[in-house]
């Protein structure tokens, strides 16, 4: 294995694809958090959403339908969770632990039959550029559109939440519940809407799992993914471009200590497996030390259960 | 066009409470009206049926002849009633233009116009582009009044306006609603404070237990006579007896208090002097921000400072912490009693519990005595006749003067040598302020001393032996309370001097 240049590209290239659903994600808890509302149902929403697309994928041979039945489906369940914590008002944290166990229960209950069956090949585009171009092409080519999608995925999150109206209403729920119903905005409905979002994204992350990362369905396949987006939406702050750096950090470490330990260094096992954990909370504490701006990036009312006065 | 605004038989019951008993009123342009009572009469329960955040069980509103239906706050402010809460509505991590655009219908570049008209026309200065919570409390308001004037309304309602701001900011917001008023908008202020009353409205309509019990012209009454319909029975008439006596012994004595801090939000203080004699109060005058808050955490213990010298019953405690001085027979009670001096979401008896005096029995072996510390509560509660038995109650669920009087009950029940009170009746009403009154000045009989620091004059006038005014960080010399008048005290609390 030389260190050329070419090879570095291609690990790059590995790098973003290990950090899609990662990125999926924590933009959809980013802005069901933003509203302020706490789901840690990530987890449970990615692997339906694994399972679901990969079920439809095998039963229709199509893979659109797999990708908007993967997010369809995380809409759904995510839909438990808006209609326990929004309308009958119950806690968000329990309800979100309760949503991740119920979500791998029902996934390895429904992904029983299609254990062992293969994948099938995800598309991807400008295929013939990456061979083409060295360094550059294994970066920005040959990758699905999902990817694509993704890494455009932070930055209209930042415009949506600074720069348009609705973006306003969601910080502004966030901010003070109370307030915004005063002002006659109606805060179960934006609440609803950007749950429902954040359940689509999680759906789609886990769709990028079992359709395109490792296309095959094996049980318990989000490996704790869902809880690093949830901690990567706390430790960026809240800002949806320090989630993007976080999560290809985390991509990054995670298959850089990989090759470490096929070269054979000479550092136990357990601390490379655990650096990407280490790496990604110290950097992304780093660069978010600016206290003022975490008191204005974060949800006030996070995870505070409103109701409306009669 | 002249704004006619009728309240009929309006009534709301919540479970166990009479908030509003069948309340008519009304109220044309070109006035400004005062609602008055106290805590609790049902005042804010009227503002937040005409704002449409609640819904009335009966009755309705009437504006020029028209029957409003009043169900959401988008009706309010579709029908051009603006409102203005007593907790601010604001969105305090956007910005102020975000905070006012975020129900605008009109695009960003021509309500930015707009807004930019209104600050001249009202001589506000408010930058539109900072965070809401860098905002002192006035200009928080503002931007709250602002939100309302984008709407033209033809009503505007505040609830308790002045409960957060300074004495200045008070004085800019009353020029403002009379401009308002001569622009026909129709006022309507609710307040539990009677001076406010005399001097801003036309109108006074008195509020008890959800019945409205009076309507009257403002130059008809006076502050007994208004005071005497708010809560229902004769004041008595509080005066201290002065008691100074020079060869009593220093209790407490403080040299070279200076404080410095880099945080632009606080104040420094510069080399504070003074002693309290025992069964002596000392009053501390002040417009707030001149560095009472900073006092009040470095005689308590929360700042400790080098080099200042604090003796206190013979002992040097500079060095202590809140909970050594309190064993030394310290007691305080801090401005705000929600955040610094209770914790709301705990239950009465656990705040009673909360200063864990040596003295007290209330653990043993490091686990509490509940039976210990509920009796002792319940005791409080009787003693300081606060307006529940009930000690699993929620703190958060006493009004102010109940709260006001369950934290003095605690801190005083140790028997207390020195008690440090900051605005020890901030927010609360007439009765509850008698009855706070009453408490500190029996504590001077019985030989103890306190320091009151109060941002209200005629507290500190009724309640201290010696007075000295904190301005700018710096304290003017201590006067005897009888050489001062009200005057002199408001010309030392603007900088000025009076030799």
């Amino acid at each position: 294995m030389s260190l050329d240049i070419s090879f570095i590209g291609i690990l790059i290239g590995s790098i973003m694809a290990s950090s899609v659903p990662l990125i999926l994600a924590a933009s959809g808890e980013l802005i069901t958090e933003r509203s302020g509302v706490l789901n840690l149902g990530v987890e449970g929403m990615m692997i339906i959403g694994a399972i679901s697309g990969f079920a439809l994928m095998v039963i229709t041979d199509n893979l659109f339908i797999a990708i908007v039945g993967s997010m369809l489906s995380g809409v759904i369940i995510s839909l438990i969770f808006g209609f326990l914590t929004q309308s009958l008002l119950t806690n968000h944290v329990a309800t979100g632990l309760a949503l991740t166990i119920f979500g791998i229960g029902l996934s390895a209950m429904l992904g029983k039959n299609f254990v062992g069956i293969p994948g099938k090949e995800f598309p991807v585009l400008f295929s013939s550029l990456r061979e083409s171009i060295p360094f550059f092409g294994p970066i920005l080519f040959g990758h699905s559109i999902v990817l694509y999608f993704a890494f455009a995925l932070p930055f209209l999150t930042n415009y949506f939440l600074k720069k348009t109206k609705l973006g306003l209403v969601v910080r502004a729920v966030g901010d003070s519940p109370v307030s915004a119903s005063n002002q006659g905005i109606n805060v179960i409905l934006v609440r609803y809407c950007c749950i429902l979002y954040g359940g689509a994204m999680c759906g789609l992350a886990g769709a990028y799992l079992s359709l395109i990362y490792t296309p095959q369905w094996i049980e318990n396949m989000t490996a704790g993914r869902g809880w690093i987006a949830l901690a990567l939406v706390v430790f960026a702050t809240w800002s949806p471009i320090k989630v993007l750096i976080g999560a290809l950090i985390f991509g990054g470490i995670t298959i850089l200590q990989l090759h470490m330990q096929a070269i054979g260094f000479r550092i136990p096992v357990q601390f490379l497996s655990a650096l990407p954990y280490l790496m990604t909370i110290i950097v992304l504490v780093v660069i978010s030390r600016d206290s003022r701006k975490i008191k204005l990036n974060t949800p006030t009312s996070l995870g505070r259960i409103f109701y409306k006065e009669k | 066009m002249a704004t006619d605004l009728r309240i009929s038989n309006i009534s709301k019951i919540y479970p166990g409470c009479v908030a509003n008993d069948n309340v008519s009123l009304q109220f044309k342009s070109g006035k400004i009206y005062a609602l008055l009572g106290e805590n609790g009469a049902g005042k804010s329960t009227l503002v937040k049926i005409l704002s449409g955040v609640i819904s009335p069980d009966n009755g309705e509103v009437f504006l020029n002849k028209k029957n409003l239906k009043l169900s959401s706050p988008l009706d309010a402010k579709k029908n051009k009633i603006g409102m203005v809460f007593q907790h601010f509505n604001l969105f305090e991590t956007l910005s102020v233009f975000e905070n006012l655009s975020i129900d605008a219908t009109e695009d960003n570049k021509s309500l930015r116009v707009r807004i930019n008209e209104i600050l001249k026309k009202y001589n506000f200065s408010i930058n539109l582009d900072v965070p809401v919570l860098n905002l002192s409390a006035g200009q928080k308001q503002k931007v709250e009044i602002i939100r309302c004037l984008l709407r033209s309304p033809k009503v505007l309602i505040m609830d308790e306006p002045t409960s957060v701001l300074t004495e200045q900011e008070t004085e800019e917001l009353f020029i403002s609603l009379k401009k308002f008023c001569d622009e026909g908008i129709l006022i309507i202020y609710i307040t539990h404070k009677l001076k406010e009353v005399l001097s801003l409205c036309d109108e006074v309509a008195v509020m008890r237990k959800g019945k409205v019990v009076s309507v009257s012209q403002t130059q008809n009454e006076k502050v007994e006579t208004l005071a005497n319909k708010m809560v229902g029975q004769k004041l008595a008439k509080i005066k201290k007896k002065i008691n100074i006596s020079k060869n009593k012994d220093e209790i407490f004595k403080v040299k070279h208090l200076n404080f410095y801090s880099d945080d632009p939000f606080e104040t420094n203080l510069v080399n504070l002097n003074f002693s309290v004699k025992k069964g002596e109060c000392l009053g501390i005058a002040g417009i707030s921000g001149n560095g009472q808050n900073e006092l009040f955490q470095i005689l308590s213990g929360e700042i400790i400072t080098p080099d200042t010298s604090i003796i206190f019953r013979n002992k040097e405690i500079a060095k202590l912490n809140p909970k050594q001085r309190r064993e030394y027979l310290m007691a305080f009670s801090p401005e705000d009693r929600i955040s610094q001096a209770a914790v709301p979401e705990l239950k009465i008896y656990e705040n009673v519990a909360l200063n864990n005096f040596k003295s007290s029995n209330f653990f043993e072996k490091g686990l509490v005595n509940e039976r210990k510390i509920k009796e002792h509560s319940k005791k409080i509660l009787s003693d300081f006749s606060v307006n529940t038995d009930n000690v699993e109650l929620k703190s958060q669920f006493l009004s102010g003067g109940n709260l006001q009087k369950l934290i003095l009950g605690r801190e005083l029940i140790t028997a207390p040598e020195l008690l440090i009170c900051y605005n020890p009746t901030w927010g609360l009403d007439v009765g509850a302020i008698n009855y706070i009154h009453e408490t500190l000045i029996k504590i001077n009989d019985q030989e103890k001393s306190t320091i009151l620091i109060s941002t209200d004059t005629e507290e500190l006038l009724k309640l201290s032996d010696r007075i000295a005014v904190i301005y700018k960080g710096k304290l003017s010399k201590i006067m005897p309370s009888e050489e001062v008048t009200p005057e002199k005290l408001g010309v030392l609390m603007g900088g000025g001097s009076i030799d």
